[in-house]
This record gives C-alpha cells, structure tokens and sequence, in this order.
C-alpha cells in the first residue's frame, strides 16, 4: 500500500480516536472532581469539628484560667490569714509572761543535823499593756520546818512607765534601800545558798514596803571615754513596825515585810541613787528618814543608810554592801534604848570560762544591839552552771555567833536553784 | 526632825522633782526616742543585765515574751527606756534560728567587711577582737585553729563557745545579714586580727 492509502487511514484512526477519547476523558475528570470535592467537604467538616473542639477547649483553658486564679487568689487570702493570725503574738498589746525561780537545798549543821532543808518556789507574773503599764507580782511558797506551806506576797506593784527616764510604782515594792535585798535575793542570782548575815528577814536591811515610789535612770552628761548612767529610786512608804522582846521592855527588830497599816500615822521618805561611771562599775548609796512609834506611844526618829557597790573585771565579780538601822532612845518608853541594826558583806566570784565552774567566797558581820542575834560568817562555795539559770551551789560557812545559839553552827549547803 | 518636817520636806523634792524631771524628760524623750538598735542593744545587754545576775541566752524566750522580761529589767535596774529599747531589740534579732544555708558569696547589704564588725560584732568581741565580755574568746586564737568554712558556718548559723556565758546567736545577731556580708566581715577578720 502506498503512502496516500495510509494517510486518510491514519487521519480516520484519528478522528475516531478523539471523538472516543474525549467522552471517556470527560467521564474520569467528573469523577475525580466528585472525589475530590468530597474530599473537601470532609476536610471542611474536619476542620469545623476542630475548630469547635479548639473553641471549646480555649474557653475550657479560660475557664481553668480563672479557676486558677481565683485558686491562687484563695491561697493567698489564706496565706495571709494564717501570717495575719502568726503575727497577732507579735503585735497585740496586753501581754502576760510567767517568770520566776525555785530552789530545794541540803543542809549540814554543826553540830550534826542532815536534812533536805529548802523547797520554794517563787512566781513572778508580768502584765504589760505596750510599754506604758507593767503589773508585777512574785509569790513565794516555801514548805516549813513542820511542814506547812507557807505563801507570801513578795512584791505586787503597778508601774506606769511615764517616759524613757520616769517610772511610777505603787503597791508592795521589795526595799529600795541598798542592793542584796531588791536585786540580788533570788536564789538563781544570789551566788551563794544563802544570805549574808544580817541581810535576811527582820535582820538589818530592810526587806519590803507599802507605798509609792518614783525610779529610773538618766544618761550622765559627761565626756567620758564609756557612757556614764545613774539610776534613782525614791519613795514614800507606811514604813515598818517595831517589835518588842518577850518581857516588852526592847525592841527586838523592825519589821520590814511591807504592811498595809500604819498605826503610827508616820510615813518613811528613802531612796537609793547608784552611779555607774563605767559600765562595769555601780556606786550606790541609800537612806531613809522617818518616824516610828510603839502603840500609845510618842513618836521616835528612825533611820536607814547604807551604800554598795559592784565590780566586774573580766571573770571576777565583786560586790560589797553596808546598811544600818537605827531607832532613837525614847526615855517615856516602855522600850526606852536606842537600837541599831548593822550589817556589811564583801563578795567575790570566779568564773572559769573553760569549764562550768565558779568560785565564791564572801565575808559578812551582822551588829546589833543585841548580842544573840550578831553574827561573823566566812563563806566559801563552787557553783556549778548547768544553765546561765540553773546551778548548783555547794558552799560552806563558818560562822561566829552567840555561844548555844544556831547563828554560832558552821554549815554545809547543797542547793540547786533554777531561775526561768 | 519631826515626821511632820519630813513629809513637809518630801512633798517639796517631790515637786522640785517633777517640775524638773517631767518638762526635761519629755524633752529629752522628744529628742532621743529612738527605736532599738541591735548593735547598742547587744552592748547595753553585755554591760546591764549582768549587774546582777548571769547572760540569759536570747534564744530562751519568743520575741512577744522577751518584751515583758525587759520591761520588768528595765524597772528593777533603773535603766533608760532607749536602753531597754536596744536590748529587746538585740534580744529579739538573736533568738531566730536561720532559714537558709550556705556560705557562697551572694548578694551584700552594701556594707563592707568593717563596717559589718563595727555595727554587729564588735559589741562582744572588742574593737581589738579580744572579746569585750569575759568568756568570750579571742578572734585571733580562733582564726588560728579553725578553719574558714568552721568559721563561716559558726557566723552563720552562731555558736556556744565552751564556757562562755551565752551563744553567739545567728548572723551575730543581725538576721539582715546575707551570705555575701558574712564572707566579707570574716575576710576583714582574718586581715585584722589573724
């Protein structure tokens, strides 16, 4: 077959080829286009579905957002409540502390005597609104020879604290006359177990009063190389009583333990002034001028002086202290002498910082007018510090008293003392 | 004199007394009422309480109970109610017990080591280091015989010298202090008095 045969062959081949073709072609477009479009419409709904699982899960989130918050919120109102109600101990003003001390003790006499001697305890309550008024009080409960419990209002005073340098007190105030008896007495600050002669209940230093007083301390205005401070006491008190002897014809003591008559009607004007040049130096002296008088009786002067003074060097601590009554002779009396009480102390203590020991030795002579109740007592102890507050002393004292009497008897103490 | 002369005589101090005292100390109070400061407070407390009776440790009462005690101090030893300030203030910055551990080197009070000792320490252990309160030991026999960490672990966190008549409460008393100021105030320590 020639060329021109083919040629209208191939074209025919052609045209049925395109007018078969294009149909077929047409059909499998549509039907991929419907695939596709279905496809589509899928994906749309896929996305809408998405779209309002993202909604709600943002309004969810939004949700928990706020729920966190108010959360965190709760949390912090509860944080501060509970520091709120931490911090009332803190802030409020009426406060109440319970200090205090107690002792029990051993004694030895000599001429032999063994005997757990000593149990007392002594509470001492603080009231203080701010720092304006302060309630203090000290009981003392101490068990007897015959085994009652005795109980004693120590001191119970209010103090309005007026400014940075004045403080008014009224009440029972523990005498401001000297240092031993105000300060030194309890038994966790006293070094030894017991007082020095003539420094004890009805001895020569006053012990208490009834009455109104005015103290504080003042900056010294003085160039010196330290601070210089004086400290001041004065007071008018109801003053004490005078006690007769058995026969009634001498006065036996002046009773100081603070009453509240005054039989008298005389009242006792004292006060104590202490320096302190240095800080680890106090001067002090005390007096005291009244009038005192036995019942139906005239009056008769009565008066107070003494002075002490305290050292610190270092481990040494030294102390002394003087103090003498006197009750003028009265010739229409029924006791007409004049009586005086006289009583001294010196003091030294040691400690040894590399250990918990400490050293102490003291001298004290009790005068009076009458010879049975004088006394000359040396007295060595070694305390042993558990605590700053808490100590057991072991002390030893040889005493020189009236012949036969107990004040004449050397003793052994043992006493463990805790202040807290 | 007759009892009458005395309460004639008392009644007369009394009103030189408060006609003196009152207006100068309320004065005086005016110009000098100051709130506590903890370096006075520690040196008050060293020089006062003491007078009468053994160091109590700070760490022995919450701060709301030390307030009553030094009230109480305050009335019975005669002292200045700015000194009974400073002391409830010292005794009340050396009864915590510290959060925080650790001796890096963090952030300062801006204070250098000096002024650290001279605010903070010196009150107890002495211009010179030697100590200005018996029982406390001299700085340069510790320097030689402890080592830095011992050391700044015993700034940090305080410390009971044997025999000594109280503890060195934390930070020395200043709960201000940071870990950054410890280091600095012991370098200056070791410089002064090793």
């Amino acid at each position: 077959m020639n060329s021109s045969l083919f040629r209208p062959l191939v074209g025919s081949l052609c045209v049925l080829a395109v007018i078969f073709l294009f149909p077929v072609q047409n059909l499998a477009a549509a039907e991929d286009t419907a695939a596709l479009k279905a496809r589509i419409e899928a994906l749309e709904r896929e996305l809408d579905e998405i779209k309002a699982i993202m909604k709600e899960q943002t309004q969810q989130s939004a949700i928990k957002e706020e729920e966190v918050e108010e959360k965190i919120e709760a949390v912090q109102r509860d944080v501060e409540a509970t520091k709120s109600a931490q911090d009332e101990w803190k802030t409020y003003a009426s406060k109440v502390h319970l200090a205090g001390y107690g002792a029990v003790g051993y004694t030895n006499d000599d001429p032999k005597n063994d005997r757990f001697s000593q149990v007392a305890f002594n509470p001492i309550f603080h009231y203080s609104f701010n720092d304006v008024i302060l309630l203090e009080s000290e009981l003392e409960l101490e068990i007897e020879d015959d085994g009652e419990t005795e109980l004693a209002l120590e001191y119970m005073t209010i103090d309005w604290l007026v400014n940075d340098y004045i403080t008014i007190l009224a009440g029972k105030f523990l005498s401001p006359l000297g240092n031993f008896r105000a300060n030194l007495h309890p038994a966790w600050v006293n070094k030894l177990p017991s007082a020095p002669s003539g420094f004890g209940h009805d001895q020569a230093a006053p012990v208490a009063d009834v009455g109104l007083q005015l103290r504080g301390g003042v900056p010294i205005p003085m160039r010196l190389r330290y601070p210089a401070y004086a400290n001041y006491k004065v007071f008018v008190s109801n003053g004490p009583e005078l006690e007769l002897n058995e026969a009634g014809d001498e006065i036996e003591a002046v009773e100081s333990a603070g009453v509240v008559s005054n039989e008298d009607d005389n009242f006792l004007f004292g006060g104590r002034l202490g320096l302190l040049p240095i800080p680890s130096l106090e001067i002090g002296g005390s007096a005291a001028y009244g009038d005192l008088a036995l019942e139906d009786e005239e009056d008769r002067n009565y008066t107070v002086w003494g002075f002490d003074g305290h050292w610190i060097w270092k481990n040494l601590d030294v102390r002394g202290e003087y103090i003498k009554q006197d009750v003028d002779s009265l010739p229409s009396s029924v006791a007409p002498d004049e009586q005086k009480w006289e009583a001294w102390y010196a003091q030294a203590a040691y400690k040894l910082f590399s250990t918990k020991f400490e050293f102490v030795t003291r001298y004290s002579d009790y005068n009076s007018s009458h010879a049975d109740v004088e006394q000359e007592q040396w007295a060595l102890g070694l305390n042993y510090l558990i605590l700053p507050n808490a100590m057991v002393k072991f002390a030893y004292e040889f005493n020189n008293g009236f012949e036969n009497e107990p004040t004449n008897d050397d003793r052994l103490f043992i006493q463990f003392a805790y202040g807290f | 004199m007759s009892n009458s002369r005395y309460k004639i005589v008392f009644y007369a101090l009394s009103l030189v007394t408060a006609f003196i005292l009152f207006p100068a100390s309320s004065y005086a109070a005016d110009k000098s009422n100051k709130a506590g400061d903890v370096s006075r407070g520690s040196r008050e407390w060293a020089n006062n309480c003491n007078r009468c009776h053994n160091l109590r440790d700070p760490k022995e009462f919450r701060d709301d109970m030390w307030e009553p005690i030094v009230m109480h101090m305050r009335v019975t030893a005669g002292l200045t109610g700015q000194q009974a300030r400073d002391i409830l203030a010292f005794l009340q910055a050396s009864n915590f017990t510290p959060v925080t551990t650790g001796t890096s080197r963090g952030a300062t009070l801006g204070l250098t080591g000096e002024q650290i000792f001279k605010q903070t320490c010196i009150a107890c252990h002495g211009a010179d280091g030697k100590g200005a309160i018996p029982g406390i030991p001299d700085l340069k026999e510790r320097l030689n015989s402890k080592s830095e960490g011992v050391l700044l672990g015993h700034i940090e966190n305080g410390f009971q010298s044997p025999g000594s008549p109280m503890a060195m409460p934390p930070k020395g008393g200043n709960p201000n202090l940071t870990s950054g100021d410890l280091r600095n105030v012991l370098e200056y320590i070791e410089e002064e008095f090793k």
